[in-house]
């Protein structure tokens, strides 16, 4: 049976000022999925995702989110929808962990109201899923990079919508939270959750995702599950580096060969 | 400090403010007594029968105290929330109310005023209006220079539309009479609340009231806007509605500071942070308490120099005495909560 589809994208172009960045994309992301969009460094990945988040404008093409065009939904109702985890960052001003979850909440107040007590519990409960409920009263600033992301999923969480989308999520972060972080990414998804997020890591889009999409130059060269996708070929075009793939447990691996001394 | 709850921090807040502002009424070159001022108090809201000491407090309290007590808890409050609220939009902690030129135009529309005209209404006028112009120039600026609406290309519109008004505000300087005009705009420029009246006040308090609340129930929206305006859009807020909203009432609050009292430094960039250290720095307890708080600061300051010196010191420049020390303590502490 064909997923129902949350977001596509037709034909969709974008440029910077005599910089094409994305050149005719067409995409789509069902409910249910995990979708990794891999590709190198300046391909358009963070691009197309800020497109969808509708941060920027598109010159030609269009997107659709559920039964409407991108353009006839204002900010807040597409947070309705769809809950953004950027990369953790440092904020100006240290406000405490459970400042920053509640932060989630806001679009959903009225122009008057405060966060209700239902709202602390909305976020303690999202806290209580990543599984920093004692990080609470933390500032912040002080949180290791694994612990900033991890706040940053469960403010998304408290938004109370089931589609995600992350840019780069474990850019930063050290070997084990990278991990514990994709493992939380395949729990929520079978929670329910849809994921779409960029990597630069073809290993991690064979261990997380149901579907890879892989951008280069601005256009999509390939999209299907990650063994159709993800093949030695591929990586020496995308990335220019030889790599073999490896069966390890149940899980297709991705493993660049080293050469030494090539230079 | 951070445990207390925040009902408890606004009560608090809210107590010391009404016992500055008692002390301010009672203190001055005619001292009036607690009792004296509870028996008057008793008198025009209760009725009864007067004397003529109450004759002599309707002229001190009504004309000359109150009108000053209420005007430095308004400007204190514009100026400290309008700090607070750029500090935030412009997710930098070291911006104070002026970073879009509003102090700077409406000194020059203020300098203006008085060089073109005796009437103290048209100083006003042109220092409320010239106030609008300057910021109108920078978000101009800041807009036309890149498509964006980026908060950087409006600091710089406000930076370049400051300067502009700056050297305007000279040239009326150097073309105004020496021995009149130009030592009453210099006067002027350092600041002071001794041109309050109650009915004035009373009036530009409506404006004044709506700006500070304004920004207060903006308050939470700061908070997501201080991420930056990509994620803040993310989080489903109108970035810029609110940040409209917020240059709007900003720019208001400080352009009818200006009207009223000169230019104050200080309370701005200080108050803000002294909140910060004491409650963290979540907007929804900031802005309230800034308003309260700053509306305090100044109180005291104002009453320092009708009491402590002989020949009163214009406020502006009492503002900056204490500020700058009360600045370099915060410092230290600042940095560990910004991060």
């Amino acid at each position: 049976m064909e997923l129902k589809p949350i977001i596509t994208v037709n034909d969709l172009h974008f440029s910077y000022p005599k910089r094409p960045v994305l050149e005719g994309i067409d995409f789509t992301l069902r409910r249910g999925e995990v979708v990794s969009l891999l590709g190198p460094n300046g391909c358009g990945k963070s691009t197309l995702i800020r497109l969808i988040l509708k941060l920027i404008n598109a010159k030609r093409g269009e997107i659709w989110l559920n039964d409407k065009t991108l353009h006839r939904y204002s900010h807040r109702e597409i947070a309705e929808h769809i809950a953004y985890i950027p990369q953790y960052h440092n904020v100006p001003f240290n406000y405490s962990v459970l400042e920053m979850v509640i932060m989630g909440r806001v679009s959903k107040l009225g122009f008057f109201a405060a966060p209700s007590a239902r709202d602390y519990t909305i976020a303690h409960e999202a806290l209580e899923r990543v599984g920093i409920a004692d990080l609470a009263a933390r500032p912040f600033g002080q949180l290791s990079g694994g612990q900033k992301q991890m706040v940053l999923l469960a403010r998304a969480l408290t938004q109370g919508v089931d589609t995600f989308i992350m840019d780069e999520p474990v850019s930063g972060l050290d070997y084990g939270n990278q991990i514990r972080l994709l493992e939380l990414i395949v729990s929520l998804s079978t929670q329910g959750y849809t994921f779409l997020k960029t990597t630069h890591y073809p290993d991690h889009a064979l261990l997380v995702s149901s579907r890879v999409a892989v951008m280069n130059h601005g256009k999509i060269i390939a999209d299907g599950t990650p063994e159709e996708v993800i093949t030695p070929d591929m990586i020496h075009d995308v990335y220019g580096i030889e790599a073999d793939l490896i069966v390890h447990d149940t899980h297709t691996r991705c493993l660049p060969i080293f050469n030494k001394g090539t230079l | 400090m951070k445990n207390i709850k925040p009902i408890s921090w606004i009560i608090g807040s809210t107590v010391l403010l009404l016992v500055v502002a008692t002390l301010s009424l009672l203190w001055g070159q005619y001292p009036i007594t607690l009792e004296t001022l509870i028996g008057y108090l008793q008198f025009k809201v209760l009725g009864g029968v007067g004397n003529d000491t109450y004759t002599l407090l309707d002229n001190i309290i009504l004309q000359i105290r109150l009108p000053r007590v209420l005007l430095a808890i308004l400007i204190g409050s514009a100026l400290a929330t309008s700090g607070a609220a750029f500090q935030a939009m412009f997710v930098n902690p070291l911006v104070s109310p002026g970073i879009l030129g509003v102090l700077a135009g409406a000194s020059f529309g203020a300098a203006m005023g008085m060089l073109i005209s005796e009437q103290w209404y048209v100083v006003q006028l042109l220092a409320f209006a010239f106030g609008f112009v300057a910021v109108g120039v920078a978000v101009l600026i800041g807009t036309m220079v890149t498509n964006s609406r980026s908060t950087v290309m409006l600091v710089l519109g406000g930076v370049i539309s400051s300067a502009l008004f700056t050297s305007l505000l000279s040239i009326i300087k150097y073309l105004a009479d020496p021995y009149s005009t130009l030592p009453a705009i210099v006067y002027w420029l350092m600041g002071s609340l001794t041109m309050a009246d109650l009915h004035g006040v009373l009036l530009i308090s409506i404006p004044m009231l709506v700006s500070v609340i304004g920004m207060i129930v903006l308050g939470k929206y700061f908070d997501l806007m201080s991420l930056g305006d990509e994620e803040a859009k993310a989080l489903g807020i109108n970035v810029t509605m609110i940040r409209l909203g917020a240059i709007i009432l900003a720019t208001l609050a400080s352009s009818l500071s200006v009207v009223m009292a000169g230019i104050i430094g200080w309370i701005g960039l200080i108050i803000p942070h002294i909140i910060r250290m004491a409650v963290g720095p979540s907007h929804r307890l900031l802005m309230p308490l800034s308003a309260i708080v700053g509306g305090a600061f100044l109180l005291l300051a104002d009453t320092i120099s009708r009491l402590a010196f002989t020949v009163e010191v214009p406020i502006g420049i009492l503002t900056s005495l204490i500020g700058i020390p009360v600045f370099i303590i915060v410092l230290k502490n600042a940095r560990a909560a910004w991060n």
